[in-house]
């Protein structure tokens, strides 16, 4: 049985070979993803949205907050009118109907009679 | 906005002196990088070509991991990018594999797929053939391509260990980094990668 030692060796030479025979467009390739990727580190000026992002994320929660805790602008009923609206609807409106309202003052004088 | 205003002025600052040390400090960085990314762009696509089984893959493997190096780790110390480069390229890797395993399950179940027609790799077929040659050469050419086979059915992380250890020369602890696991597991897949590589190719070899 082959030494580990040895087979380590062999098995790096045979993988070394395999890379050594990258056929040309292959190598290219590599050459032009190695330069998009310095071109990053080389042209700053792409990336400098990334220099405000942390401003600009500031500003928008700024802004967020005040829309927040401006409050709407329309006037809401407080729940105390609410209540009070309620009750003044359960209410009898006696003066929309005159005729019930006859009738209810005939009627009281016959129990008074 | 005030925020925007403090960062414009500092950028329109008149300071040359430190512009000019700032650019040299870009253009050393830059060197380093172009010479860390020649001196392993191969070998990294050998790892991920192995791993992906797919030329185009493997190149979008590597890219994608040269860019986040660059993007993210370029001010990091010289000696942590080999480990670091590794990791994100693993990573890569990774996350292709798991994405062409959910691809090819919902194709499995479209009418007309037909799995003959997804790429494959096939070390045999992309080596150099020699109707004639020296035997050396020959007996190469078969051992390359009996190693890639083997190395590619490797489990993931047998793989992943046997290839930084063995063939881009990470140590143990650089491995583990790469890996993200600890140095223990590292050793425990690394034996036990070379133990399924011998059993299959002790008669190669």
């Amino acid at each position: 049985m082959t030494d580990p030692t040895e087979f380590e060796r062999r098995a790096r030479e045979v993988l070394e070979e395999s890379t050594a025979r990258l056929p040309g467009h292959t190598r290219s390739r590599l050459t032009q993803a190695r330069h998009a990727a310095l071109a990053q580190l080389e042209n700053p000026a792409r990336n400098w949205w990334r220099s405000y992002v942390p401003a600009g994320a500031a500003a928008a929660v700024a802004v967020l907050a005040v829309v927040i805790w401006s409050g709407p602008t329309q006037p809401v009923a407080s729940p105390v009118e609410d209540m009070e609206i309620l009750a003044d609807a359960d209410a009898p409106d006696f003066a929309e109907d005159g005729e019930d309202l006859e009738f209810y003052e005939w009627a009281a004088g016959e129990v008074e009679s | 906005m005030t925020a925007f205003v403090t960062l414009a002025g500092v950028y329109n600052m008149p300071n040359f002196g430190v512009e000019r040390s700032r650019d040299q400090d870009l253009m050393t960085t830059s060197r380093a990088l172009d010479q860390f990314l020649s001196s392993v762009e191969r070998r990294a696509f050998k790892i991920a070509q192995l791993g992906l089984r797919n030329d185009d893959d493997a190149l979008d493997a590597v890219q994608d991991a040269m860019m986040k190096l660059v993007q993210s780790y370029a001010s990091r110390p010289v000696d942590e990018w080999r480990p670091l480069f590794y990791r994100i390229l693993a990573n890569g890797i990774r996350d292709m594999q798991r994405r062409r395993t959910v691809r090819g399950r919902i194709m499995a179940w479209l009418p007309g797929h037909d799995s003959d027609d997804d790429e494959e790799f096939d070390p045999i077929a992309q080596a150099p053939s020699h109707d004639a040659g020296p035997a050396k050469r020959l007996e190469l050419d078969e051992a390359i391509g009996a190693l890639e086979i083997a190395v590619a059915e490797l489990p993931p992380r047998q793989q992943q260990a046997f290839l930084l250890r063995n063939f881009e020369g990470l140590d143990v602890n650089e491995t583990a980094s790469a890996m993200g696991c600890s140095e223990g597991s590292v050793k425990t897949h690394y034996f036990r990668a070379l133990e399924n590589l011998r059993a299959r190719l002790g008669d190669v070899f």
